[in-house]
């Protein structure tokens, strides 16, 4: 008997705890804590105590499978990817390139995400290239980097525990990131003081000092409130905000326009509760703002991340040591995906495809013309293909089938594709609307590296082969891409990769598998073999060189109940699944604790329409319906329901509107209008 | 008795380990002129014998055999019994040894008491039926098991003002608990065990209330218990623990976490370190460390007596592991 432990990644969130693998016999049997762990000290929550469980389920796809007369058969890898090289060529060469989108996966490595990038824009000759981080984190990327100059978590995790005043807002951080809110109890032990914004009562809220009550969708006037108080006050550093950051005066007087009683009438937080929270905010030392998808997933989300940014630079709180704008990213590796240029509109290391300097570099590495306009971002490929401007798509590792909003529409519009590859380890929603399905491997089964939350980039190791004639995401798109006359894609490993990624993007330029293996924590900017990597971003200056204020008015939600459709439906994640449960709902413990979705309803809501505890209720938007168990609490604000989007059967995103960010072009998933009647 | 010849020979004999073999040996030996230092352990001489009822093979009563010894060896001028240490080290050859002995403290002066019992019986805590399973006692204060509460030499001081036997460092700690926080500085500190076990019903009830609604079910105390054998227990089961609840109902699931594990618990502190959530759960098994399993129901106060009737009733039927239960 041969065993093994093997140190990699935690697959789930975004906090990049790193795990034992536990090998016997070449096969994935357990997970082991890793004390050493500067993220997890050896506690990971029950997502990654129980990370090894799906990765020999039976279900997992063995070998490619292409759709005859609506059913799937297996064929081999090389007719799999003749089909898939043929298909994509004719398309190309029919409708032009632009006719291909191509969805990258915030589940792979950074590794894949690359190679994937690289064939979108080399291989097919497209941009119309993004991954899931337009469903979370887009307007933090877009917002941060207008405001800071780098659209990312601004200060590390193990930071948040010395802080002496934490402001959570939009984020179910205990459920979500539970390794974050042990930093934030931490923190709270130490003295800190805890305020957390959220319509629902999170587990966080039973350990907050102030807790806002906001209704959903009014982030902007809160923080636009808070902001007024605190300028009011006087509470704002001068001297920060004289020296680092321009614009303000435009902002000082926009905020005059919010004075506590306007915002107490939009948001429905009392006034009292407002001046507390803004002073607590105001006078802290070391401030730091957490953030999730509450403040994102708005019609409004880069406006409501800016009034983030703004009201942590009024403060002087960025740029130092346990303070600062803190998005709490979703997936293992969407920070990653983003970093290596999964996105429409920059080349890895955020070099914008529009800058002609950019973008010579890479023709340059990569012998090939590159095209200068911006793709199709995620949500607008949906659109594009029911319009047939997009005809093929290749999603690796994804599902909107799922995940995406309005997913009737999504439906309509992966069915009227003319051709559809899936790449994944299961058989996914999305994977349903295939012509060929491709089986990848799970993390255990490759190597790579995945860059959490905070920056950190962090090395994935592969612990057994293969499952069945599965491959790693970037062989497969490496074969795909020679099949289709690419002539540079012959990486022997993974670390060819990574050399080629560190030589083009300059954030990443100190990073190498060695300096990773020998256990250095390394988070970027890391731009040279000798440089420590960056714990806290804009030390001593902006990336951009002076923050910017930008002024935010606050805008309504797109939908509003009315009504015909009295309630404002809210979605989220849940503690014991993970995002479209593609990998939990098949892991036996987490299935058992929460085998099926609820839809939340305070008791006055409940007793007005007499639905009890249990009951079986019908919710139905200008969109959708769909079937789903009440669960009546204290916990979810009069006229809100709450549904997590996890469960297929009665999926919360058949119900969710499609009104976008204008820039971000994230859909507003947090808040649409509803109705409920019991069956 | 002289110890040393002129010739340089030691006339004195050590006997480690203070059995019924040792204590006759050391007996023997102390008579035929020989001086003995005697080295047990544990805290006091008599080891298996005085825990047995008959002897084999005359069925004697083994206490009538072994108490005379017990006094004499604990009175014998040639005996010097050095127990509650362990021996480290022996040097030498025939004739002249030197040894090193580790003596452990007592944090009680065996001359000064006079055997009043009331520091044993002193109402360490709130917690009640110990009878059994004290830590404390007239020759020893178990380091491992004392939680520092001060009770002890509270009741120690009372009986005897003057003369007290009991040390004061427990008594030092208590004193603390009384300090403010900023006064404390650079004196030690209270520790959590001390702090809790001081508590009275309510206010523990509120501490494990705080402290165990950070729970986020991570299963992380349980699947690292070494002595966790119980698979499918009540934290499985819809009709104890609701499922996907967040955190899981307090204070019911560590409750019956530490009751299952009560009678086994070695105290490693495993369950602590897993905690996801940094919850105290060593604090609690320091509380309960061989009590009877049942004294989780006053060190986490707050479980109705219907349920902890139906616990105790669950954990009587089924004990051990449910093999069709298991995976």
């Amino acid at each position: 008997m041969n065993s093994d432990f093997v140190l990699t990644v935690c697959p789930f969130c975004g906090c990049g705890c790193q795990l034992y693998l536990q090998v016997m016999d070449g096969q994935v049997t357990g997970v082991v804590p890793c004390k050493t762990d500067e993220m997890s000290e050896g506690k990971p929550c029950i997502k990654g105590r129980n990370a090894a469980d799906f990765i020999n389920h039976p279900d997992r796809l063995k070998s490619p499978l292409i759709k005859q007369s609506g059913k799937f058969e297996p064929i081999s890898w090389e007719e799999a990817l003749d089909i898939v090289a043929k298909r994509l060529i004719v398309t190309k060469e029919k409708y032009g390139p632009d006719s291909i989108g191509i969805l990258s996966s915030a589940k792979c490595t950074n590794e894949e995400n690359f190679v994937v990038m690289k064939f979108a824009r080399t291989v097919i000759g497209t941009n119309n290239i993004d991954h899931c981080a337009r469903l979370c984190h887009a307007p933090t990327v877009v917002g941060l980097a207008k405001a800071f100059g780098s659209g990312a978590m601004t200060n590390s995790v193990p930071e948040i525990e010395h802080a002496d005043c934490i402001f959570v807002i939009g984020s179910n951080t205990t459920e979500q990131h539970p390794l974050v809110s042990l930093r934030v109890m931490r923190a709270k032990e130490k003295g800190a003081k805890l305020i957390v914004a959220d319509p629902r009562r999170t587990p966080l809220v039973d350990f907050a000092d102030i807790y806002l009550p906001h209704k959903p969708g009014t982030d902007a006037a809160l923080l636009n409130g808070l902001m007024h108080i605190i300028t009011r006050e006087g509470l704002e550093d001068r001297d920060f905000i004289r020296e680092r950051t321009e614009g303000f005066e435009a902002l000082e007087k926009k905020l005059k326009e919010y004075p506590p009683e306007k915002v107490c009438q939009i948001t429905g937080v009392s006034k009292a509760l407002l001046e507390k929270a803004a002073k607590a905010y105001g006078r802290a030392e070391r401030g730091s703002i957490l953030y999730g998808m509450g403040i994102t997933q708005h019609t409004t989300g880069t406006e409501n991340v800016l009034c983030i940014a703004n009201l942590a630079m009024l403060t002087g709180n960025v740029g130092r040591e346990f303070t600062g704008v803190n998005p709490l990213r979703g997936q293992n590796n969407v920070q990653g995906a983003c970093d290596m240029g999964a996105l429409p509109n920059v080349f890895s290391g955020y070099q914008p495809v529009v800058d002609s300097k950019a973008r010579d570099k890479f023709e340059k590495a990569w012998g090939t013309k590159l095209s200068p306009t911006p793709g199709l971002r995620a949500t607008e490929m949906t659109e594009a293909a029911i319009d047939r401007a997009v005809r093929a798509m290749y999603i690796v590792g994804e599902n909107p089938a799922l995940s995406d909003a309005d997913i009737n529409h999504v439906k309509k519009s992966l069915s009227s594709l003319d051709f559809l590859v899936v790449q994944d380890i299961f058989l996914s929603e999305v994977a349903e609307f295939a012509h060929v399905v491709l089986p990848a491997c799970s993390f255990a089964e490759k190597e790579g590296t995945f860059t959490a939350t905070d920056r950190r980039v962090q090395r994935v190791r592969k612990a057994m082969e293969p499952v069945g004639d599965s491959k790693p995401d970037w062989v497969i798109v490496s074969e795909l891409a020679k099949r289709m006359g690419a002539t540079d894609f012959s990486y022997a490993s993974s670390r060819e990769i990574m050399e080629e990624i560190v030589s083009l993007t300059p954030i990443y330029a100190g990073i190498s598998y060695e300096r990773l293996d020998k256990g250095e924590i390394v988070s970027w900017p890391c731009p040279s073999k000798d440089h420590p990597g960056t714990r806290f971003l804009h030390k001593d200056a902006f990336t951009r060189g002076k923050g910017q204020f930008l002024v935010v008015d606050f805008k309504e939600p797109a939908e509003l109940p009315d009504a015909e459709y009295p309630f404002i439906l809210t979605t989220g994640r849940l503690m014991f699944q993970f995002h479209t449960g593609t990998m939990t709902r098949r892991i036996p413990r987490l299935e058992r604790e929460l085998p099926t979705g609820y839809v939340e309803i305070n008791p006055k809501d409940a007793k007005k329409l007499s639905i009890s505890q249990g009951d079986m209720v019908k919710v139905q938007s200008r969109r959708g319906e769909i079937r789903i168990r009440a669960l009546v609490t204290e916990e979810i604000l009069p006229g809100v329901v709450f549904i997590p989007f996890h469960f297929a059967e009665c999926a919360a995103n058949v119900l969710t509107s499609r009104y976008l960010d204008p820039e971000a072009k994230i859909a507003e998933l947090k808040v649409c209008a509803v109705k409920i009647c019991k069956e | 008795m002289k110890k040393e010849n002129g010739n340089g020979k030691v006339g004195a004999v050590l006997v480690v380990g203070g059995g019924i073999g040792g204590i006759q040996a050391a007996l023997d030996l102390a008579e035929s002129g020989y001086y003995v230092y005697l080295v047990e352990k544990s805290p006091s001489i008599g080891g298996v014998m005085a825990q047995l009822d008959k002897t084999f093979p005359t069925n004697d009563c083994s206490m009538c055999i072994l108490s005379p010894k017990l006094v004499e060896a604990g009175r014998h001028l040639n005996i010097q019994l050095i127990t509650n240490a362990e021996l480290e080290e022996v040097s030498g050859q025939e004739g002249c040894f030197k040894v090193k002995i580790l003596q452990r403290p007592r944090y009680i002066d065996v001359s000064k008491c006079t055997g009043c019992g009331l520091c044993a019986q002193s109402d360490v805590s709130n917690l009640k039926e110990r009878e059994e399973e004290i830590w404390v006692d007239r020759i020893l204060i178990d380091e491992a098991k004392c939680v520092q509460c001060g009770e002890c030499a509270l009741a120690c001081r009372e009986e005897n003002k003057e003369n007290h036997a009991m040390t004061n460092v427990s008594l030092e700690r208590r004193k603390l608990t009384e300090l403010l926080p900023e006064q404390q500085e650079g004196k030690g500190r209270e520790t959590l065990s001390q702090r809790v076990s001081l508590m009275d019903e309510e206010s523990r009830k509120k501490f494990w209330q705080a402290e165990l609604s950070r729970c986020i079910k991570c299963f992380g105390c349980r699947d690292v218990c070494p002595v966790w054998i119980y698979d499918g227990s009540e934290l499985d089961d819809a009709e104890w623990i609701k499922p996907g609840e967040i955190p899981p109902s307090v204070p019911l699931f560590q409750v019956i976490r530490a009751y299952r594990v009560a009678n086994l618990c070695v105290n490693c502190g495993m369950c602590e370190e897993a905690c996801g959530m940094d919850i105290p759960l060593r604090t609690i098994h320091q509380l309960m460390w061989r009590q009877s399993p049942e004294s989780i129901f006053e060190v986490i106060p707050g479980i109705d007596e219907k349920t902890k009737r139906r616990l105790i009733k669950r954990v009587k039927e089924r004990p051990l592991i449910r093999p069709e239960l298991r995976k």
